[in-house]
């Protein structure tokens, strides 16, 4: 997490913190007319910039009952109580359907912008939740791994660009995904707190107050600990805010979201890319799917969160005129046992399916979905595609990056995306 | 310095910061003199300048530090000693606080801190009590605890506490819904009554603890249907780590552990409801219970590593190695597992007190938020205080998952920009507000000013920087915060008189308190 100061100055972020006592940063108002005309040609570049959206479904998301084979006889066998029964299932096609609470997803499988990946997995699974989350976000299948593919990703986004929203976190935490040995992503838990304060006593509204501080920021010594960390956080964190808050608010959401932390995290993510602010990543998690016993009910409320939610998020971003530049991509780091458990629960499983939305995405299925029958020594499912696969394709199909240089090696592409 | 450093083992290691680098040669491998050591020490923190991530030195100190310290006559490692001691095994101090403990001396300081019930935390209740809490709400359950952090004679029992909290976790969102949420607080109550008990018992109590058989779904395990997810977890998390069983030792745990339930605020043991087949777990067998699965992992040989390493990282620095942990590891075995003789010996380690511990850890929101609550000795009520961390990326009783918070154990993760931000405007709020509800009750820093008799803005600066930071502030750096405070603001306000007659605007005052606050030198734990 330590960044070296050798890579700030490689990557030519030095110049930009050099910046950091420039007063001309500090306010609108002195920017120059020549700045602000800068300013324009980069924003009008990035809003034809192509945007990726990462939902992270926290804590194993049952699959098998949210990707529902529900013309399988052995899924009403090994599951006699949690098994969604075939009338309510939503269909896809005639093997599979979603949960009957996914009426949103439905909505976009109809209008063509749904593409279901099944059966995605890794080999030698540990069904440990953390070692799974690590391995999913670093793809170091040891576990050990300290930078996201994201991260990467973003980072080679940024050294070009130096664009304070190229990726956008939403919660308390960067994720491990997004985290990077040279790049900081901004992570906000809330848009009005993503500000800083002033004292009303301070006539130049907290300028020289700011001031102050970032020289005490950009003068720690380079040799102390996390100064590199700590600087870059200040910049990123300020630089985001002023820029963040600079813009006009034009934004208004064009639907009702749904009440709840995962679609004001939403709400979050279509203002900044209503608003032009070069986002190409954004990151957001939805917890709570470790669901060991009774899990009918609060898997019925999670996949319903999840798609009213993102269905309320795509829907305001083609009201916006924005759906075309945005794909959004589910993951989960495990799915549950197929059979299911004494406490009307599920417990830890392997593969599992993953969703893609957006007008560019082919509507279908991809992938196999796993047999029921032939399950491993645990009886789980044996995993039909390798998770690298799906994010190879969105790497290379839709960001236009070299997956070989996210990845560290190539994999195969699926056609949940047109590969030109 | 030169007495903590040469007569006891209660000052900083220089040897061990020595270790971290290859000396030159000819250079002896025993702490060279004085004057010498430093000459060194400064070359070598000069090239670190140009050597990018070497530039963070072994031992986590900066050039200005070692610069500092060889040309003030103060002395200053032992002031270092206890207010990291405090910030540590605490959640730092006040300027009286700091002085009773370093009367103590270092040793008697750890005593002090680690007997806590010769300290009195009764006026502590008191006023408690007088807020008139809701402990069945959540936001009032964090101003409980938080208080209690801000307010204690007992920092080390808090602490201590906090970490369980880590490590044992559980959260309100999870332990049979809103009529129960107290449960957390019973919790929290067993934490803090046996945070220095013995590991065993520490196991048995959260394994039957309401609010963790809700957790992690035990009360739902049965006779004919044990459920897998304490068993997981009580492995994987809480005692022996990831590659130390098989998925068979989770179902036959499951087995094991079966048979204990909640009922209302209290949990029973149901022989009925336990599983009492043969069953076969790490290498025993047997017709195995509850009793015997603790047994089993706070006895396995790999239980005192993972704890060892959970409570260094936590308390001293990240990523100790095999000879750090080894005396950690010696003193559970030969104290039978007690966990108060593990952290005695933690913190008189000579590690605890190197130089590489020192501000080695970003400071979480909890140690940052409070201990700024704590160290200015704010007297309101906090209303806003539970926000602000949750803000900052810790509600406490409400872990992210049941691993805990990750920047428990590396510390970076507890930093980015949306979380620099909220500690900006905390300190702000704090500051020209508190967190009080109602009307704005500022910082009344006139009253600090002639109380202490501040002569001048340097007074002034010195003064906080004397137990915010240990007074170990940079010359440079005090000469920015000198000049801020004394740089002309625009437009009419308040002023501030110091005793050498001169006043200064309000903004300017109160803007250099936030400057050290929001420096980077106080994120640093």
């Amino acid at each position: 997490m330590i960044l070296s100061r050798r890579a700030l100055i490689k990557d030519g972020m030095l110049a930009v913190s050099a910046g950091m006592i420039m007063p001309t940063v500090f306010s609108r108002a002195l920017l120059s007319a020549r700045a602000q005309a800068r300013e324009g040609v980069r924003l009008a570049q990035a809003a034809s910039e192509r945007t990726l959206i990462v939902v992270q479904l926290a804590g194993g998301n049952d699959g098998l009952n949210t990707v529902i084979p529900y013309t399988d006889s052995h899924y009403y066998q090994m599951r006699p109580a949690l098994a969604i029964k075939e009338t309510q299932v939503l269909p896809l096609d005639q093997r599979l359907g979603l949960h009957p609470e996914m009426t949103g997803f439905k909505k976009l499988w109809e209008a063509g912008h749904l593409a279901v990946v099944e059966g995605v997995g890794y080999p030698n699974q540990s069904l440990s939740h953390f070692q799974a989350m690590d391995i999913w976000q670093t793809l170091d299948l040891s576990g050990n791994g300290r930078e996201g593919w994201l991260g990467k990703l973003v980072a080679g986004l940024v050294d070009q660009e130096g664009h304070p929203f190229k990726a956008l976190d939403i919660g308390g935490q960067t994720a491990l995904a997004l985290s990077s040995l040279n790049a900081q992503v901004p992570t906000l838990a809330s848009l009005s707190e993503y500000r800083i304060s002033a004292d009303p006593q301070d006539r130049d509204g907290g300028a020289s107050r700011l001031e102050a501080l970032l020289k005490l920021y950009n003068s720690y010594p380079r040799s102390a600990p996390y100064a590199a960390l700590l600087e870059t956080t200040a910049l990123a964190a300020q630089e985001g805010a002023r820029r963040l808050h600079q813009v006009a608010n034009a934004y208004r959401p064009a639907v009702a979201y749904p009440q709840g932390p995962f679609a004001e995290g939403l709400k979050i993510l279509a203002e900044v890319i209503v608003n032009d602010l070069g986002l190409r990543v954004g990151y957001i998690t939805l917890g709570g799917f470790d669901t060991h016993a009774n899990q009918q009910e609060t898997h019925a409320q999670l996949v319903k969160t999840l798609s009213d939610g993102l269905y309320a998020f795509y829907t305001d971003l083609a009201l916006h005129g924005k759906a075309d530049q945005v794909v959004i991509m589910t993951w989960s780091e495990f799915g549950r046992r197929v059979e299911e458990n004494g406490s009307l629960g599920t417990d830890h499983g392997t593969a599992a399916p993953m969703f893609i939305v957006g007008n560019a995405v082919n509507r279908g299925i991809f992938g196999e979905p796993p047999s029921l029958t032939n399950l491993d020594d645990n009886g789980n499912l044996k995993y039909t595609v390798d998770f690298r696969s799906v994010y190879a394709t969105v790497l290379e199909r839709w960001m236009g990056a070299s997956a070989q240089d996210v990845l560290g090696s190539s994999f195969d592409t699926q056609d949940f995306l047109p590969s030109s | 310095m030169d007495k903590a450093a040469s007569s006891s083992s209660e000052g900083p290691t220089w040897p061990r910061l020595e270790e971290q680098e290859t000396p030159p040669s000819g250079t002896p491998p025993s702490p060279p003199s004085r004057p010498e050591y430093l000459a060194r020490r400064r070359r070598l923190g000069l090239a670190g300048l140009g050597l990018g991530a070497a530039g963070l030195l072994a031992g986590g100190l900066t050039v200005e530090q070692l610069w500092q310290r060889s040309h003030t006559p103060t002395p200053l490692a032992e002031q270092q000693l206890i207010g990291h001691l405090l910030r540590r095994a605490g959640f730092g101090a006040g300027p009286d606080e700091l002085a009773f403990y370093r009367n103590l001396g270092f040793t008697a300081a750890v005593d002090h801190l680690l007997n806590y019930q010769h300290s009195s935390d009764d006026e502590l209740e008191q006023r408690l009590e007088a807020l008139h809490l809701n402990l069945d709400r959540p936001q009032d359950q964090q101003r409980w605890w938080l208080l209690r952090m801000a307010w204690t004679q007992r920092p080390l029992l808090e602490k201590m506490t906090l970490f369980w909290h880590g490590v044992l976790t559980s959260s309100f969102r999870k332990v049979g819904g809103p009529r129960f949420y107290r449960r957390m607080i019973i919790q929290n109550q067993f934490l803090r009554e046996h945070a220095f008990d013995t590991f065993d018992n520490i196991l048995l109590g959260i394994t039957s603890d309401p609010a963790m058989l809700f957790y992690l779904d035990l009360t739902k395990s049965t006779r004919n249907a044990p459920n897998e997810n304490y068993a997981r977890e009580l492995m994987e998390l809480f005692t022996i780590g990831l590659g130390h069983y098989t998925q068979q030792d989770v179902t036959e745990g499951a087995a094991a552990l079966s048979g204990w339930h909640v009922r209302g605020f209290a949990s029973y043991y149901d022989p009925a409801s336990h599983n009492d087949r043969l069953k076969h777990f790490l290498g025993h067998s047997g017709n195995l219970d509850y009793r015997d699965v603790i047994a089993i992992l706070a006895e396995h040989p790999a239980t005192p590593w993972f704890l060892a390493r959970k409570l260094f990282s936590f308390f001293v620095y990240e990523n100790p190695s095999t000879e750090d942990l080894q005396p950690l590891v010696d003193a559970y075995q030969q104290s039978k597992h007690n966990i108060g003789a593990v952290m005695r010996a933690l913190l008189l380690s000579p590690q605890f007190v190197s130089a590489k511990a020192y501000r080695s850890r970003l400071k979480s929101p909890v140690e940052f938020a409070v201990g700024a609550y704590r160290a200015l000795g704010i007297q309101d009520d906090a209303a806003l205080l539970p926000q602000f961390t949750t803000l900052m990326g810790q509600t406490v009783f409400d872990p992210p998952n049941v691993a805990g918070w990750p920047g428990d154990k590396v510390s970076a993760f507890w930093l980015n920009s949306g979380t620099w931000l909220t500690r900006l405007n905390y300190v702000d709020l704090l500051l020209r507000r508190g967190l009080g509800r109602g009307s704005a009750r500022p910082l009344d820093l006139q009253a600090i000013i002639e109380k202490q008799r501040l002569a001048s803005p340097e007074a002034f600066v010195d003064y906080f920087a004397a137990f915010l930071l240990d007074g170990e502030l940079a010359s440079d750096r005090r000469t920015q915060l000198v000049s801020y405070l004394t740089s002309p603001a625009t437009g009419a306000q308040e002023s501030v008189a110091f005793a050498n007659g001169k006043a200064y605007p309000l903004s300017r005052v109160r803007g250099t308190l936030y400057l050290l606050l929001a420096s980077p030198e106080y994120q640093l734990n």
